[in-house]
């Protein structure tokens, strides 16, 4: 598609949403109704974008429902639920696609049912969105892994440990991570092995390098919980390596004010749900709002973890600027 | 081996046809060993040998447990989910009180009762046991996904750690308790009234209760057992990775059920061995443990592990380590 043709699109979509904004505001007296959609109950990251969200709405008048399939990350059930949620018709949603491919059917039903709609991290392969906000995982990955080899000081052994196979995330993360390693002639790639996001694979999958590689000196993992797995496996060893996740999770915080974990990429989902919602209301209400909003990587080390050091329920959304 | 004479008592050389039994079993698990240990050095070392007996001990205790139900030719699909409850409620009590044995209890206690459950759901209210405890899955996962809502909880005491990542005379403790509960499992099922009577309810329940067989209290206690064990397994999972999160049980349960059924055991009940189910728990944790060591790709990993599966099933059918048509 060519950039005049994206921009009339995204030009006829704001209007749309304009339109529909002008009719929600006459039937909402008090406040737009959201519908949000993410994927899943376990992962802490999520619960950071509703929460974001939750603020944001709260901040500008309007009212959140939250949409989570049962079953995590389940594509018949995030389906069903666009479904229902069609017939109810809220005033905009802000959609997290479970599968950002397989979820287009899902996306196209929104449309046709011309209903506003925001896709929030992972950018859908398919659909006409209002806007699009996430972070780049191949850029937070690159600033990751650099964090690391940095702290490393550009040489040494480190082994990869990826999320799930086939996953925008993992997949992106992944190739950043590569690429920081290619950039340091002093840094060698023992491995790179699945533990697909979760704790257990991956203090299992660090336990079996460890037996295969006598010097490993950092730990690239694609997650916060496949980190702090690896460390666990690292301390029951009694082996030091420098460990860095992606997430900016309450448990890597903790880790990193221990002294466990080097850093960790700030994957920013309570900015997100923020962002999210925010473009949405505003969509609604016919203020400008930005078509795609990328958010800048951020490694939180020991230096500035402050921040984040905070419960996700005092955190309060940063306003919307167009800057 | 299908049917099973309960009046006999178990003589002496019983024991050893099993020994044969499980030496067959064994040649699967060794092969994959011996090709490890030709292509790397580093597998044949004690330090990865300890590595891989921690590993597998996780999946040894929810299979073990499990392998009670499925001598019945019940099946118990809830012990993910159970896991998860498990550690997260004894994970809140550790938190809260710093009593790793007031945790640990509520980790045991927590797992028994979900057990009991779906014993009396498959007994009393004669449900299947694939629905009844297909539903317990859904209704504990909803619980502890409501509980923690997306949060962790981590940071456990040294003491209770040290169930998961001590040592004990040279051995990691999950691995003496892997042996310990290997030989109580191999006594009760083998050895005792009620482990023949499990095996003949398998074997054909409606002869089992004609024959005086206490049939519902049985399938109840394999059911406790089976969460009991469960309960166990939060505990060491909550002492290796010193974290509890809503969904650390989602992708333990087939896996658990696979070593109970590459180890030998049968869904339709009545056949079956403790001591197979660890060699399953062993292939299963052997498969990962080789394809790390050599650095397979992730794109293949599932392949592969699929692979070795069918072939370690093929090769216990193939030197006659089971019958094939009750597989």
């Amino acid at each position: 598609m060519t950039t005049p043709t994206t921009k009339t699109f995204v030009r006829s979509l704001l209007l749309g949403a304009a339109c529909a904004g002008m009719m929600a505001g006459a039937a909402h007296a008090d406040g737009e109704t959201i519908a949000v959609f993410t994927k899943n109950q376990t992962n802490p990251y999520f619960l950071a974008v509703r929460m974001g969200a939750d603020s944001a709405a709260k901040q500008l008048g309007a009212k959140v429902i939250h949409y989570i399939p049962t079953k995590p990350d389940s594509i018949p059930e995030q389906l069903s639920q666009i479904e229902d949620v069609i017939v109810k018709k809220p005033d905009a949603i802000v959609f997290i696609p479970v599968d950002y491919k397989a979820m287009v059917p899902g996306a196209e039903k929104i449309n046709d049912a011309k209903i506003p709609v925001v896709n929030v991290t992972d950018r859908s392969a398919g659909g006409k969105f209002v806007a699009f906000v996430g972070a780049d995982d191949y850029n937070l990955g690159l600033a990751t892994g650099r964090y690391l080899i940095k702290a490393m000081n550009g040489k040494g052994n480190v082994v990869i440990l990826e999320g799930v196979k086939g996953s925008l995330t993992s997949i992106d993360r992944v190739r950043g991570f590569n690429e920081a390693v290619k950039e340091a002639p002093g840094v060698k790639l023992l491995s790179s092995q699945p533990a697909n996001y979760q704790r257990l694979q991956a203090l299992q999958v660090t336990e079996n390098l460890l037996q295969s590689y006598p010097q490993i000196d950092g730990v690239l993992a694609a997650n916060d919980a496949m980190a702090t797995g690896a460390i666990e496996a690292l301390d029951g060893a009694g082996r030091k390596a420098l460990v860095v996740g992606v997430n900016g999770t309450k448990e890597a915080i903790d880790a990193i004010k221990a002294g466990k974990m080097l850093a960790t990429g700030d994957y920013g989902g309570f900015n997100q749900g923020c962002l999210g919602t925010q473009t949405a209301i505003r969509a609604l209400r016919k203020e400008p709002v930005k078509t795609e909003i990328v958010l800048a990587p951020v490694v939180v080390d020991k230096t500035n973890y402050g921040a984040y050091d905070v419960p996700l329920e005092s955190r309060t959304c940063a306003p919307y600027s167009m800057n | 081996m299908s049917t099973l004479d309960i009046r006999r008592p178990a003589p002496a050389f019983a024991v050893s046809q099993d020994l044969v039994r499980l030496a067959y079993r064994l040649l699967a698990a060794g092969l994959i060993c011996l090709a490890l240990s030709l292509t790397t050095d580093a597998f044949l070392s004690f330090a990865n040998i300890i590595n891989v007996l921690r590993q597998a001990s996780l999946l040894f205790f929810m299979a073990s447990g499990l392998t009670l139900v499925i001598l019945t030719g019940g099946l118990d699909l809830s012990i993910g989910a159970n896991i998860a409850l498990s550690a997260c409620l004894a994970a809140t009590v550790m938190k809260a009180t710093g009593s790793p044995w007031l945790g640990g209890l509520v980790g045991l206690g927590t797992g028994t009762l979900v057990g009991l459950v779906n014993g009396v759901l498959v007994t009393s209210l004669r449900i299947p046991a694939f629905i009844a405890t297909y539903g317990t899955m859904w209704i504990i996962h909803g619980l502890t996904y409501y509980y923690m809502a997306g949060e962790t909880i981590h940071g456990f005491p040294p003491e209770f750690r040290a169930l998961g990542s001590g040592y004990l005379w040279g051995v990691p403790v999950p691995v003496f308790l892997m042996v310990v509960f290997l030989a109580i499992g191999s006594i009760f099922t083998q050895r005792t009234t009620y482990g023949q009577q499990i095996y003949a309810i398998g074997a054909n329940p409606v002869a089992a209760h004609l024959s005086g067989i206490p049939v519902m209290k049985r399938l109840v206690l394999v059911y406790a057992i089976s969460g009991a064990m469960a309960g166990l397994a939060s505990l060491v999972f909550l002492a290796r990775l010193n974290s509890a999160e809503g969904d650390i049980g989602d992708s333990l349960t087939l896996p658990a059920i696979a070593a109970a059924l590459i180890g030998g055991a049968s869904l339709f009940g009545g056949v079956g061995t403790v001591s197979g189910t660890l060699i399953g728990a062993l292939i299963l944790t052997l498969v990962l443990n080789g394809m790390n060591i050599l650095g397979v790709s992730a794109n293949w990993q599932p392949l592969v592990t699929g692979a070795i599966v069918i072939f370690a099933v093929w090769i216990d059918i193939k030197t006659g380590g089971r019958s094939s048509e009750k597989a």
